[in-house]
């Protein structure tokens, strides 16, 4: 009876819907007969769902009724789809969020069952509520995309970071979602709030900015990233490792950042002859000695030496190997001949060379193949086809080194050290000559053709190439090389002798002329690694290969925004994560246009009087006097008292201790001082209370300090600091240390003004740079600021860049150096003692004071 | 009495006492510096032992002493080193004043070699004193007694200088410079080397004497980069001294040539690595290495 009220129902509803619309008619025709087999009461359900949907939004409509029969039919219910497709109705608009919903929820069903879809849904719908231009995003994301492979837990703590931050800071999902299933990948779950934190700080700073940091397109963003990625952080240990080359093979040989992002297989370290450019980390500690060593290497054996790669050139029948615009060796017709065996043939030169060179190192570096081959035994064996490689190669290094031992050291213990277990050496006959110290890379290039024609080493593609290499070794061919002149091992004149401006700017150049490719038209090649950057290298003999480079993508996606970078970097604190950032501010010396002399001669007359009450007191403080140290054990004269005494005494019949002696030591107070003045925008306020504004007094005080520091005869400097965002942080020197106080100082100093904002701890952390080179005993840092330290890009979060000036701090205090903060800001008093210190600070209440206040604060400390 | 029962156990010398008749110390010439040093010494020039710390400079004196038969009193300068702490002062004693002289006015009156070690270190008003010690004068003039002393025929006059060593603030005067003969030290040959080790760390094996060596060359590239000394042979004799008296070669080294020259952990590191390099864990892990 009832089946017979729904059939009705269902039969009217078609009808209804026949009247409005034609299309959505024949559409519900279309998917009824599937949503039927579910009975009437479900099907009724389902028409009127659709009915309802349709006259609230047609697109809506349309799309529930494209989708229904195929969801029918993989889910194997309609109820409950349907059901929540009805809760689009509470919204205009709703039909892109709905339409991705219908799109996948049936494969969403299926994955993660009832309950896993209910909240897939229902966090879905929850971003309903809040934008439905994120819940768009949201169900439009695959679902596989969203869960890292997880379920539902990947799903929630995926999201969860980002209804976090939609509350504080208004982040939209739509854009959290560019990025934040990679950036899981790489920091995993716990590490993905401070990152889209960060990322949510940089959107208020400036959208395209933020965006391009949620899409991995700037180099901030995957920057961070990387260096949250585990294992040993190369950019950290550079020093490290290059003392170690200096030590091993006398070079120094600059390291740079190579461009290796996660997911391209292992990071490997590459060089261009002139530098070795390191991936952001290495596995272990002990494969980055291993790698930068080897890499060295390559270059003090010759790898790279004009004269081989000639011949190896013109054995492939090319008279000059093909230079780029930078009169960089390109090695692809080296390698084109080979076709599609390319990669095959690329292993076996690589591993002979490595060999050769590795040989020789050996020599150099007692150690080193110890080490390589512990890494390599303790590593996995990788699967087939590269398996066969590295098993290769490491059987060849367990050869080589049975091969050497008898050499190495003559010493007894070198005999004494080989196992008697050991397998015996397993060097290859035909890898044997590369051992002469002879041998060169065009020996290597022969050896590779020989295993070239051996049929045990099977077909490789580009995917697996990587793999087939020991842990520290690397493509030799990856970059374009500049060719270096014969070495034989010597590398102690070896410098970077390309000029680093001029790279820069010729690349910028070339990057501004360059023709944007169009997509189709870049060439395709399996591997970019081999000639980079892309170019015209068909055809054979001659100079070829002097295409333009272009960019490796020229499709942009909106404009990314560029951090400035130039000047010089300092790294700052993230309290949120508890780790200092390196290279996160961008920190430039400028010369301050703006001088005043006139106003210096007001400023002086004006303070005539209190400079002159100070300058009587400097008189008792002026050092370089000679403290007389009375009754002493021992002097350069007599303490004449004292020997009056002491022989008064004697003569009394006692026995008395010999303090007779009077030395003259200079009691030498040897103080330095920076002060570091606070130069943003607040400073140009109003005075609270009086005439004029803020800065007058600043620069009165600070001109006074001048003149009064000049007649104690200290060291003395005085610098300015503003900031724009983390990558332009200005320091503006108004008198160096080696400066004298003379009429262009004055000038500066009476011409400061204020501008931007006030990222304090760079600022200190330059100072303290500045200050280590004054070689005085004592060494102050005072700084003169108006209020909290902040930026434009700090998200609001005060607490981040006080925390990172309390770094800051501490870091001065451990180079030596004591740093004290005089501030303006009279309710310094909540935040100054836990970033300074108590003692540490002083806060002067009128700012008519602060002339005065200035010299005496500094002759109290330095007493 | 208690003084003459030390001088009777040899807890206290005289500071000017002629040399004992035992083998003369250990040293190995690297190059021509004892045909120069006799040359100077037939002629009682003043003479200037450049060369970094610890490559044997007041070790070569000792000897050269020793070979010529002569006294050798050693003053180590320091900065609070006076003038008269060089040449002498008054001192009371019981009911009146008594003149004591110093280790240079002894030298000069009873014809020693006076080593003034580190010259630089002293305060300048000391290099002064030595001025007229060092021309055709050879007088030490006493002014407190408002005498000169013309000094002995046998007297000499050396100076150690460190050149490189702090010299930004503290330098010898051209003045006081230009008055001695130079003698140029450094870090000796490896050949060289590995036999002052070998004898001075009393009978080391050659193998770890020849590792030993080698980490100390390795390490002394490092050298300017964070190093303000480099490894000295002394060092490495200690490292020697210390691995004959049962320690591991690496803990050995670490004490005597790696903690006592730097703080800086990077260097530590590198210095670190070099020693591990030649001195490998033991020889289980070359073991593993095979296995």
């Amino acid at each position: 009876m009832a089946e017979a009220d729904d059939l009705v129902a269902i039969e009217e509803v078609l009808q209804q819907l026949e009247r409005v619309s034609f299309v959505a008619h024949r559409d519900t025709r279309a998917a009824l007969p599937a949503i039927r087999e579910f009975g009437a009461v479900q099907a009724r359900f389902w028409i009127e769902t659709a009915r309802d949907l349709f006259l609230h939004d047609r697109e809506a409509g349309k799309s529930f009724l494209r989708h229904s029969a195929r969801l029918a039919e993989n889910s194997g219910v309609v109820e409950p789809w349907t059901g929540q497709a009805r809760e689009f109705l509470q919204w205009v608009n709703s039909h892109y969020a709905l339409e991705g919903f219908l799109a996948q929820v049936d494969r969403v069903w299926r994955a993660w069952g009832e309950v896993g879809e209910r909240e897939w849904f229902a966090i879905g719908l929850r971003w309903c509520g809040r934008s439905l231009a994120d819940a768009r995003a949201y169900f439009e994301t695959p679902f596989d995309r969203l869960d890292g492979g997880q379920g539902v837990s990947g799903l929630r703590s995926l999201i969860e970071p980002a209804e976090r931050l939609f509350d504080e800071r208004g982040l939209t999902l739509d854009c959290y979602l560019a990025g934040a299933p990679m950036a899981r990948n790489m920091v995993g779950d716990a590490g993905l709030l401070s990152w889209a934190r960060r990322g949510a700080d940089l959107l208020v700073a400036g959208r395209s900015r933020g965006e391009a940091y949620f899409r991995m397109e700037s180099e901030e963003g995957m920057r961070l990233l990387l260096e949250a990625l585990p294992g040993y952080r190369a950019r950290l240990h550079g020093r490290f490792l290059q003392l170690l080359l200096l030590a091993w093979l006398d070079a120094e040989i600059p390291l740079a950042d190579g461009d290796w992002k996660p997911g391209e297989g292992r990071p490997m370290l590459e060089t261009d002859g002139r530098r070795l450019y390191l991936p952001a980390v290495f596995d272990s500690r002990d494969e980055a000695i291993v790698a930068v060593q080897h890499g060295a290497a390559h270059l003090a054996f010759d790898s790279y030496a004009r004269e081989h790669i000639e011949s190896l050139f013109a054995r492939a029948g090319m008279e000059h190997p093909p230079l780029d615009d930078h009169s960089r060796i390109t090695w692809r017709p080296l390698f084109a001949s080979f076709g599609e065996h390319m990669f095959r043939f690329q292993i076996l030169f690589d591993l002979a060379e490595d060999l050769r060179v590795n040989g020789r190192l050996h020599f150099r570096i007692p150690g080193f193949l110890a080490r390589l081959l512990q890494l390599a035994q303790r590593r996995e064996l990788p699967k087939e086809p590269a398996g066969s490689y590295y098993r290769f190669a490491l059987e060849t290094y367990v050869g080589l080194r049975e091969e050497l031992r008898p050499l190495r050291g003559a010493g007894p213990s070198a005999e004494a050290g080989r196992a008697p277990h050991a397998p015996p050496g397993t060097l290859d006959h035909r890898l044997r000559g590369l051992l002469k110290p002879e041998a060169t890379v065009l020996d290597a290039w022969e050896v590779a053709q020989e295993l070239f024609a051996d049929p045990a080493f099977p077909e490789i593609g580009i995917d697996q190439r990587k793999d087939a290499y020991l842990p520290g070794l690397s493509l030799n061919a990856a970059r374009p090389v500049y060719p270096q002149r014969l070495r034989d091992g010597d590398l102690s004149d070896f410098r970077d002798v390309g000029d680093a401006y001029e790279e820069h700017r010729f690349v910028r150049e070339k990057q501004e002329e360059a023709p944007e490719q169009a997509p189709e038209g870049a060439q395709k090649d399996p591997d970019a690694d081999i000639q980079m950057p892309r170019e015209e290298t068909s055809g054979s003999g001659g100079r070829i290969g002097v295409g333009i480079p272009a960019p490796a993508q020229v499709a942009k996606r909106g404009v990314a925004w560029q951090p400035r970078s130039g000047g010089i970097p300092y790294p700052e604190w993230d309290y949120r994560e508890q780790r200092m950032i390196s290279d996160w501010v961008n920190l430039n010396e400028r010369v301050l246009d703006e001088q005043a002399p006139g106003r210096a001669r007001e400023i002086l007359a004006e303070h005539a009087a209190t400079l002159k009450r100070l300058t009587r007191g400097l008189e008792m403080q002026r050092p370089m006097r000679m403290a007389p140290l009375r009754r002493q054990m021992d002097g350069d004269e007599l303490d004449t008292e004292a020997v009056i005494d002491f022989i008064a005494d004697k003569r009394a019949g006692l026995s008395p201790k010999a303090f007779i002696y009077r030395r003259r030591a200079v009691r030498h107070r040897d103080t330095a001082v920076l002060v570091l003045a606070d130069m943003s925008t607040s400073i140009m306020a109003r005075h609270p209370g009086g005439e004029g504004k803020i800065v007058e007094r600043v620069r009165s005080g600070l001109m006074l300090f001048a003149e009064a520091i000049d007649r104690i005869g200290d060291p003395c400097a005085i610098s300015g600091f503003a900031s724009k965002q983390r990558d332009q942080v200005h320091y503006y020197w108004l008198k160096d240390f080696t400066e004298p106080l003379d009429d262009a100082v004055r000038g500066r100093i009476a011409g400061i003004s204020g501008r931007l904002a006030s990222r304090m701890g760079a600022a200190i952390r330059h100072s303290v740079r500045a200050m280590q080179r004054v070689s005085s005993q004592h060494r102050l840092l005072l700084i003169l600021s108006d209020g909290r330290p902040a930026d434009y890009d700090d998200g609001g979060d005060a607490r981040y860049l006080h925390e990172d000036t309390r770094m800051a701090m501490k870091e001065a205090l451990d180079a030596g150096i004591h740093p004290f903060c005089i501030t303006l800001d009279p309710s310094g008093e909540e935040y100054l003692p836990a970033i300074f210190g108590p003692g540490h600070y002083t806060i002067i209440d009128h700012v008519d004071e602060l002339p005065r206040r200035l010299p005496e604060i500094y002759l109290r400390l330095r007493r | 009495m208690k003084n003459l029962l030390n001088r009777l156990r040899g807890v206290e010398r005289d500071v000017l006492e002629s040399p004992p008749d035992a083998d003369a110390p250990f040293y190995v010439a690297q190059a021509d510096e004892i045909e120069i040093f006799r040359a100077a010494w037939t002629r009682r020039l003043p003479v200037m032992l450049k060369g970094p710390t610890g490559c044997g400079k007041t070790r070569f004196l000792e000897h050269m002493a020793h070979v010529l038969a002569k006294p050798l009193v050693t003053v180590a300068c320091h900065e609070d080193l006076t003038s008269s702490d060089l040449v002498g002062r008054f001192l009371l004693e019981g009911e009146e004043t008594v003149w004591q002289d110093g280790p240079l006015t002894r030298a000069v009156k009873e014809g020693a070699i006076c080593y003034l070690d580190e010259i630089v270190e002293a305060r300048t008003d000391t290099t002064v004193v030595i001025h007229p010690l060092t021309d055709h004068r050879r007088q030490l003039p006493l002014d407190k007694r408002a005498r000169i002393i013309d000094a002995h025929d046998d007297f000499m006059l050396v100076i150690s200088y460190n050149p490189g060593y702090q010299t930004v603030l503290k330098d010898l005067k051209p003045s006081t410079k230009q008055r001695f003969v130079g003698i140029h030290f450094d870090y000796p040959g490896e050949l060289i080397e590995r036999e002052i080790v070998a004898r001075e760390s009393g009978g080391l094996d050659p193998d770890r004497v020849e590792r030993l060596v080698a980490a100390g060359r390795r390490a002394r590239k490092l050298k300017d980069h964070g190093l303000e000394e480099a490894t000295s042979t002394r060092a490495l004799a200690y490292a020697g001294e210390l691995m004959q008296a049962g320690l591991p070669p690496r803990t050995a080294c670490r004490a005597a040539m790696i903690a006592p020259v730097t703080d800086d952990p990077e260097l530590i590191q590198a210095l670190e690595e070099i020693v591990a390099a030649h001195f490998p864990e033991s020889d289980e892990e070359t073991a593993a290495v095979h296995g």
